[in-house]
């Protein structure tokens, strides 16, 4: 099943002018618990989607009392909010890569 | 303690929602209206987010409305880069509402511009001034000539000089750029309230109806107590939920459960959400790590200017060969523009909506199906010449030389506008993004008492 299927908000955002956040959160516990346990989401994984290296990847977190994962990666280096060559003012529309990520 | 929260952003607050949350009697109204979201060029050339009408009646409703009550309001405004002369504007707006309203008013105002010269002394005397992230993009301690060449410099305020100002027999306070969570902050630590839960609650409600189910731009209303605080909405219709309250823990964030705020970190990794009754969420278990005072410095610098054209592309010829074309009108720019280098003296960007414009190479579809391009033809240079230079001559290119098949000689693309060069004057980008380590949070900030209508 494709990671959307299963989540009821996929959104991504600027945290700061530097940072891309993505929030993946859930309506029940089963799906949230399904994609927090499949292990898909990894930093080497997210890196890949990204085109950065894993180190760069400054967090996954699972909160399980928001039912919610949280991504947050840098900007390229030339694509910081509001740059010459920033594409997404405000990093709204930076989630579509992730949504191809297939869960067990 | 209980507080009404909302915005100045111009979101036209007012209606039943806004008379239920004032029925149910707050302490305090508080209002962000500053932000760095939109990016660093609001900031260097202090522009305003949107049309001014709206900000002024989101501001009468605020204060007519805490006037009324005989209650304190605390507001940012200068939207939405908090500079001072947004500020200004805001001011301007409120004496004509005293006036209009027939009211008298004693306001505190604290201007959210950092002096240069103030911020070039504390490095000479040795403060460290730290970047808050660490890219690459960010020296990592600020130096007098990062100061320089900045055009304009916020500082996000904490809630001490708001503390301070609401000793001063005002109605309210208004600041310039501030933090958003120490407006919400400044009266219950003056009352005494847990600083975590205070933060916490801050974080909760500072961006008002986001919280709730549906989501809004209306008010939201926080109800703090010793050990948890309440938040429901102010619209009858909607609902705070553990999972809408809980969640906007994630909101614009990098981290969900830990939060850097001046003096100290606050932790919800152990917060407890619990349904308190239909509309309300109850949270409890929040904590507070003190840390060293840091001030949060915002600033820009002018990287040259902008000068576009758009333009959309019917012919399916020509979007089968798009990628090849737009190369060749790069060679074709830059053999005009010769002696002068591209990525040096000028950048031209080739914007392809309906392809990759918005994710470029992380597009995952690599092979457009789409039946028509938009195409945003963007340059920018130091000197603005040099980038209306670089926009006509690829303009010139696109709009009138071959491409295999091609059928349409006369011309090639749909120009949207006359002219079709437009200049977007001058573009920023962020070069300080540090911390200043204070001992005194209040010590750049310059409290003035005002009163309104201005006497002239």
């Amino acid at each position: 099943m494709k990671i959307y299927e299963l989540a009821k908000v996929l959104r991504s955002k600027n945290a700061g002018p530097f940072r891309t956040t993505f929030d993946i959160l859930f309506d029940a516990d089963e799906p949230y618990q399904r994609v927090r346990d499949s292990g898909v989401l990894t930093k080497e994984h997210i890196a890949e989607l990204y085109g950065i290296r894993p180190e760069d990847v400054y967090g996954i977190f699972f909160v399980d009392a928001a039912r919610g994962i949280k991504i947050t990666i840098p900007k390229p280096i030339d694509m910081a909010s509001g740059d010459p060559r920033c594409r997404d003012l405000f990093g709204a529309q930076q989630h579509i890569p992730l949504l191809g990520i297939e869960v067990p | 303690m209980k507080i009404l929260s909302t915005a100045t952003f111009g979101f036209r607050i007012g209606g039943d929602s806004w008379e239920r949350g004032l029925s149910w009697e707050p302490d305090v109204i508080v209002a962000q209206g500053t932000s760095s979201d939109g990016g660093p060029t609001y900031l260097g050339s202090d522009a305003p987010y949107a049309g001014f009408m709206a900000i002024k009646e989101d501001l009468r409703t605020i204060i007519v409305s805490a006037k009324k009550k005989g209650i304190p309001f605390i507001l940012s405004s200068g939207s939405p880069a908090g500079g001072n002369q947004e500020l200004e504007r805001a001011l301007a707006a409120v004496d004509e509402i005293a006036k209009e309203e027939d009211i008298k008013l004693r306001i505190a105002v604290i201007p959210g511009e950092l002096d240069k010269e103030y911020l070039k002394q504390k490095i000479r005397a040795g403060a460290k001034v730290r970047r808050l992230i660490d890219t690459d993009r960010l020296p990592e301690y600020l130096t007098e000539e990062d100061v320089d060449r900045s055009k304009r410099i916020v500082a996000q305020m904490g809630p001490e000089p708001i503390m301070k100002a609401l000793d001063l027999d005002v109605d309210g306070v208004i600041t310039g750029r501030a933090l958003d969570v120490g407006l919400y902050m400044a009266l219950p630590l003056k009352k005494g309230f847990d600083k975590a839960l205070a933060a916490h609650l801050a974080k909760t409600i500072e961006c008002s109806g986001l919280i709730s189910e549906p989501q809004s731009f209306e008010p939201v209303f926080g109800i703090l107590r010793r050990d948890h605080f309440l938040v429901r909405p102010t619209n009858a219709s909607a609902k705070c939920t553990v999972v809408s309250v809980a969640s906007h823990a994630f909101y614009e964030r990098p981290d969900p459960s830990r939060e850097e705020n001046p003096g100290g970190i606050l932790d919800i990794s152990r917060a407890k959400y619990e349904q308190y009754d239909d509309q309300t969420v109850k949270v409890s278990g929040s904590r507070w790590i003190p840390a060293p005072y840091t001030l949060k410095v915002e600033g820009v610098s002018q990287v040259g200017y902008r000068t576009i054209s758009i333009c959309g592309i019917r012919d399916e010829r020509m979007i089968s060969c798009i990628d090849w074309f737009l190369e060749q009108a790069r060679k074709y720019t830059e053999a005009k523009l010769h002696p002068l280098k591209p990525n040096q003296d000028y950048d031209l960007i080739f914007r392809v909506y309906g392809k990759n414009g918005v994710l470029g190479d992380a597009e995952p579809v690599k092979e457009t199906k789409s039946h028509e391009l938009g195409l945003i033809i963007d340059a920018v240079a130091p000197e603005e010449k040099v980038a209306d230079m670089a926009c006509t001559a690829a303009v010139d290119f696109v709009a009138h030389m071959d491409y295999p098949g091609r059928l349409t000689t006369a011309a090639n693309v749909a120009f949207t506008y006359s002219p079709r060069e437009h200049r977007l004057g001058p573009i920023y980008v962020y070069n300080i993004w540090h911390l200043l380590e204070l001992d005194d949070p209040c010590e750049p900030f310059d409290i003035q008492v005002r009163e309104f209508p201005i006497r002239k």
